[in-house]
């Protein structure tokens, strides 16, 4: 899909009038007019507080929201055109123009295109630093902005990423697959590779667009990945910023599905271009933090151990047939034996689990069955995984629980080797 | 007598050479395109296996699942099959052209018939293929999401589309064959609607639990999506 | 011979500010006179300025650059004298320049014989023509305006033993204008100088003429009503005279200054002034429209008097501190530019001596809506030095001429009443009026060309101001109209080229003609009219319809 296409005439107009910013605030949306307005009021606040003086645009890519949010985003500016005489009572005062416009990229929302969209307009506008924000993200501060921001003004980061406070058992997702895998695979131990919140320099967001990601739809759904990717294996300067606690937005069970073809999915795809550079990285090392680097809140939330027990070992029965395509034999081997343990004994070991992923990275990249297929099936055995998960974290404090994390990393590093061997083995 | 004996053979004798020598030349053109026949299939067998690994067939076959399925049968991959399978037909044809060139009245007829046949062969075999393939894509797609949103009975979900699908396909090859069509279809009807029936005398009072629980979880699907999936994965 | 004067005369005049002491020494004792100034005049009628405001030339200790007045009937003997005076006075008038002096009606010197008297005895007949207090402890809560200098308004009479009220410097005590004889006083004195045949007054520092207890001493209502006295006399006796209000505050704050018409003629838009160098640097008009939009309307007779810089320092006062932050970062980052939450600098170095900022910023004067002035030496560029104390640095000798002493005086160098500007890029060798009268393309010949076109219309004037808001909020765009004639003002605050799509829906028809170069511009039609800018490039435009 060529750049062109992505701007509309109308959204083309709207940027030369905006001309050159130095921030750009990119806020793609689909039917957010319930959360939307405190994020948007952050980010007013953040810029006024913190920006006075830069040139800032905050820029809404919808797709196709029915519910009036582009509306409500397009209201946040400030301008002349208001005649309310804030100036003499207001706290926070603007210096300058801040204008908030939106462009409707698609009838239905794709995320890689709102993101790509946001890109295209950051390149545009030249702008220095590009931040991302979530429209969900009803816990964000002001200060959230400046800490996104400040590394790329001040020191040259090219890639912001964020670290959030979290309930011990969300993220389960995150801690034992994405950030294992990015670090053993990628050797940066990047804790959010798929964050909702993040900022890049221009001059990263120029070279991405470019990037060979937007002409396959793997690359283009879980396209912050990507980013992810490119960031730390393009020698692009990468670092992470703690901002504060993580908004968790209502989900059903099917977002696991896509949330995993949008993050794993993606993962496993990026690993097949980008072969001749992580196959030669050894062991991983720290990405510099602002802030502390994992911050945990242990109160209680429910979870259903049974239903995940339950589907992890119907998932191990149901599927075998499709299991045998994928994982060695051991390997199925032993889930079956974990499959048969009770609930309160449950452990599915993370050295297993390492070779579970690994071993769906070398069938993804082998294609050896349909790819989206692949990812649907490895859902079962990442909720077992997330039982044994729970089970063994659940009287854990904060640092026992990071301990643990730091240690799954270490068995994704230690069987590295293993995952080249099976990537080359498979014929 | 043994003068007429002789006579009688002296002329059947003549009469074979004579006939001989009357499709001699024509047996030896029917050897010489046999022959050609043989080098031009070999020819289309190497064309056809070079195409197919350049396409890589096998990968698209191993996605059938006909690999596994020759593997278990202890045949060749299915590139070597479609090769092999090529090579044969066209050398028959070939052989066929020979004999047609013979000039045996009758036979002429046969051997344009079994031309006529081929594409549709070729038809036949390309729907089985493809139905093989749907069947068992379909089939896994369904297994997978059942799995993944907790259906109890997913594997027998995911069978009865592969046999469904399958069956369809047959019916489908057998029809363009044209061997015993109705006999198929009515078979295929049959057991088709059986099956129909069957899922819904089962979906009915024996998966009145499965329905009422699907039914459930769609429609309160507010509070007991919460409850279960208040772990989110990000 | 005195000018006729014609009512409402200011609403289209340009004023040009001159002090005396800096234009033009005539008598070779280093200080400008006003037969110095006489011989000028012909210099000033050529800019094409209709009005000169004089800074004050009283007789005065010279400790506040002659606002601190100890005789109000006469002249300044460095100036000349009374005669020197009337014949500038009547050469301006013949070359149809009108001639506004200062009345600086709140304090005068503490060398004037009235203090001098007050304060002997405290029964003395002048004891209350300034406000005494036994204790310092009254008006509490009223703001020092002189920051830097000032730590209180009260200071201690050591002869009478008492405390005088000074809102400026310690040595300016404050008039009692609660006493009707002061009042009285300043009118004759008023009177005095009209006769004379000056066309008007700007009265210094009219918020602070009333006190009262409990309150912020500002803007009072009995301050209101002792110019609503003075102006009734005006009108009375001297219609047609002019009164410029001196007073620093908001817009809402400024307009009782105008009352029903029947106070001030005139007022300085003080908040305007920052806000258009503001925008200049932000690039974004946001700070202009949003002042303006804040102004109130006032009544037909009365104007608005705009100005880019002056004698003081550049008054950061009415803007916020985000706001004044911003300011001294940009334009004053060197600390001793700053002074009394002001920056004491000249136009020309303000704008890095930037060609197209000048002429930018000069548009802009000229064609809001108001009655604009130039600083004396603004019109060529001149330059400040900011390591003369207090706000001397603006008041260097104007520059004639590239040679002895930039053709300021025939006196010895050392014996100037200041240094002038010699460095290589402000100094009087670089900048002069006779080398800018020369060539085509200078600033001087540009500024003569603006004032001309500015005068070919009554709209700039008198005219009403509508602001378009196109999208790009660098382009600052405005219709001015009046009557039937309408023009549309098109400015780029951007340094780099813009284009830009004008609303003009209402216009449908017209011809656009670009008011310097008089060439026809296209028709406005259906579409948005798309303009496309240089750096710092400002339109004037005439519409018409044939």
């Amino acid at each position: 899909m060529a750049e062109e296409t992505l701007l509309t005439d109308d959204f083309l107009r709207q940027l030369i009038n905006v001309g050159e910013v130095d921030i750009l605030v990119g806020l793609p949306t689909h039917n957010n007019a319930k959360t939307v307005e405190p994020v948007i009021q952050a980010i007013q606040a953040g810029i006024l507080k913190c920006f006075p003086r830069e040139r800032a645009v905050i820029i809404n890519a919808d797709g196709g929201s029915q519910d009036g949010t582009p509306e409500l985003v397009v209201g946040a500016s400030i301008d002349d055109l208001r005649k309310d005489d804030v100036r003499r009572v207001s706290k926070v005062y603007a210096l300058r123009t801040l204008h908030s416009i939106s462009t409707r990229y698609a009838r239905n929302p794709e995320p890689g295109t709102a993101l790509r969209t946001i890109l295209a307009a950051a390149d545009l506008l030249r702008a220095k630093a590009c931040v991302v924000v979530s429209p969900d993200s009803t816990t964000m501060e002001p200060d959230w902005l400046q800490r996104l921001v400040r590394p790329i003004y001040d020191d040259n980061f090219d890639l912001v990423s964020p670290i959030y406070r979290r309930q011990k058992f969300e993220g389960v997702l995150m801690r034992n697959l994405l950030y294992p895998m990015t670090r053993a695979v990628y050797g940066y131990g990047i804790r959010e590779p798929y964050a909702s919140e993040f900022a890049i320099s221009g001059r990263l967001a120029t070279d991405f667009l470019a990037n060979e990601t937007w002409n396959d739809d793997s690359g283009r759904s879980g396209a912050e990945i990507c980013l992810t990717v490119a960031a730390i294996t393009g020698k692009y300067r990468v670092c992470q910023t703690f901002l504060g606690t993580k908004a968790q937005p209502d989900r059903s069970a099917s977002d696991l599905v896509d949330a995993m073809r949008r993050t794993v999915g993606t993962l496993y795809w990026s690993l097949g271009s980008n072969f001749p550079l992580w196959s030669t990285i050894t062991g991983s090392q720290p990405v510099p933090t602002l802030g502390t680097q994992s911050e945990v809140t242990l109160e209680s939330i429910q979870v259903d151990r049974k239903r995940l027990q339950e589907m992890f070992a119907t998932g191990v029965a149901e599927l075998e047939p499709v299991f045998r395509s994928i994982l060695s034999a051991s390997t199925l081997a032993e889930l079956q034996r974990i499959a048969t343990l009770a609930e309160n004994e449950f452990n599915y070991p993370a050295d297993v689990w390492a070779k579970t992923v690994f071993e769906f990275a070398a069938s993804y990249h082998k294609s050896v069955i349909n790819r989206d297929h692949i990812i649907q099936a490895l859902v079962p055995l990442y909720r077992g995984r997330t039982l044994s998960f729970v089970l063994a974290n659940r009287d854990g404090s904060g640092e026992e629980i990071e301990r643990n994390v730091e240690s799954l990393c270490g068995e994704f590093e230690r069987l590295k080797p293993y995952l080249l061997e099976v990537w080359a083995d498979r014929k | 007598m043994k003068e007429i004996v002789i006579t009688e053979l002296t002329q059947a004798l003549q009469d074979l050479a004579r006939g001989f020598a009357h499709y001699l030349p024509r047996l030896v053109v029917m050897l010489i395109v046999a022959f050609a026949g043989w080098v031009i299939a070999y020819l289309l067998k190497v064309l056809v296996r070079s195409i197919l690994r350049l396409t890589k067939f096998s990968k698209l076959s191993e996605n059938a699942g006909a690999t596994q399925l020759l593997n278990q049968a202890a045949l060749p991959s299915s590139t070597e099959l479609l090769s092999r399978f090529v090579f044969w037909i066209a050398w028959i044809g070939f052989i066929l052209l020979g004999v047609s060139v013979l000039g045996i009245v009758g036979l002429q007829d046969y051997i344009s018939q079994f031309f006529l046949f081929l594409p549709r062969l070729f038809v036949a075999l390309l729907i089985l293929f493809f139905g093989l393939l749907a069947a068992n894509f379909v089939s896994r797609a369904a297994l997978l999401a059942a799995v993944n949103a907790n259906f109890r009975s997913s594997r027998l979900l995911s069978i009865s589309i592969r046999i469904i699908i399958s069956i369809f396909a047959l019916s489908m090859v057998f029809e363009v064959l044209g061997v015993g069509e109705r006999t198929m279809l009515i078979a295929f009807g049959t057991a088709f609607g059986a099956v129909m029936l069957g899922l819904a005398i089962a979906f009915g009072m024996g998966g009145k639990d499965l329905a009422r629980e699907f039914l459930e979880r769609r429609l309160a699907a507010g509070k007991k999506e919460e409850k279960e999936d208040e772990l989110s994965p990000l | 011979m005195p000018l006729k004067r014609e009512a409402g005369w200011y609403k289209d005049a340009i004023i040009y500010q001159i002090h005396v002491r800096t234009f033009f020494d005539s008598n070779g004792d280093g200080i400008g006179d006003f037969q110095g100034l006489a011989q000028k005049l012909d210099y000033v009628q050529e800019l094409g300025v209709s009005a000169i405001w004089l800074m004050p030339f009283f007789p005065s200790p010279l400790r506040d650059d002659g606002y601190d007045i100890s005789d109000y009937r006469t002249v300044h003997p460095s100036y000349g004298n009374l005669e020197d005076f009337k014949t500038f006075l009547s050469g301006a008038h013949d070359r149809g320049i009108r001639v506004i002096i200062e009345m600086v009606a709140n304090h005068t010197s503490d060398q004037h014989p009235w203090f001098q008297e007050s304060r002997s005895s405290q029964d003395n007949p002048k004891r209350d023509w300034y406000v005494w207090s036994d204790t310092d402890t009254k008006y509490r809560g009223t703001r020092i305006i002189f920051l830097d200098t000032e730590m209180s308004n009260w200071a201690w009479d050591p002869i009478s033993k008492s405390y005088y009220w000074h809102r400026f410097f310690s040595h300016q005590p404050d008039l009692n204008y609660d006493n009707p004889t002061v009042r009285e006083e300043m009118w004759k004195i008023m009177t005095f100088w009209l006769e004379l045949g000056v066309d008007g007054f700007r009265l210094d520092a009219v918020p602070y003429l009333i006190e009262r207890e409990g309150t912020s001493c500002e803007n009072l209502p009995e301050t209101h009503e002792v110019i609503r006295e003075l102006r009734k006399k005006v009108d009375d006796q001297f219609p047609g005279a002019m009164l410029l209000a001196e007073a620093n505050q908001w817009p809402a704050d400024l307009r009782p200054y105008f009352g029903n018409g029947d106070e001030f003629h005139m007022a300085f838009h003080f908040p305007l002034m920052p806000r258009m160098f503001m925008g200049l640097r932000l690039e974004d008009r946001k700070p202009i429209t949003e002042i303006l939009q804040q102004t109130p309307e006032i009544p037909d007779s009365c104007q608005w008097c705009l100005f880019l810089r002056n004698h003081d320092e550049l008054t950061l006062e009415m803007v916020t501190d985000v706001e004044r932050d911003y300011m001294y970062d940009i334009y004053a980052s060197n600390k001793s530019m700053r002074l009394n939450l002001g920056i004491r600098r000249r136009l020309a170095p303000l704008l890095d001596n930037d060609r197209r900022r000048i002429e930018l910023m000069n548009g802009m004067l000229m064609s809001l809506p108001g009655t604009p002035i130039i600083y004396y030496g603004d019109e060529i560029g001149m330059g400040d030095n900011i390591y003369l104390g207090d706000r001397n640095g603006v008041r260097t000798p104007m520059q004639w001429s590239g040679g002895w002493n930039g053709g300021f005086s025939a006196a010895d160098p050392e014996s100037l009443y200041s240094p002038p500007i010699l460095n290589p890029v402000y100094g009087y060798q670089a900048v002069n009026v006779l080398s800018q009268k020369r060539t085509e393309h200078s600033l001087l010949s540009w500024m003569k060309h603006l004032m001309r076109t500015r005068r070919s219309s009554p709209v700039f004037g008198s005219g009403s101001i509508e602001f378009l808001y196109p999208a790009n909020h660098r382009v600052l765009a405005y219709i001015r109209q009046l009557g039937k004639e309408t023009i549309l003002v098109v400015n780029n605050l951007s340094s780099a080229a813009q284009a830009v799509e004008l609303d003009l829906g209402r216009y449908k028809g017209n011809i656009l003609i670009e008011m310097f170069g008089r060439n026809i511009f296209p028709r406005i039609g259906d579409l948005p009219y798309l303009l496309t800018m240089g750096p710092y490039q400002f339109y004037w435009f005439r519409l018409r319809r044939i």
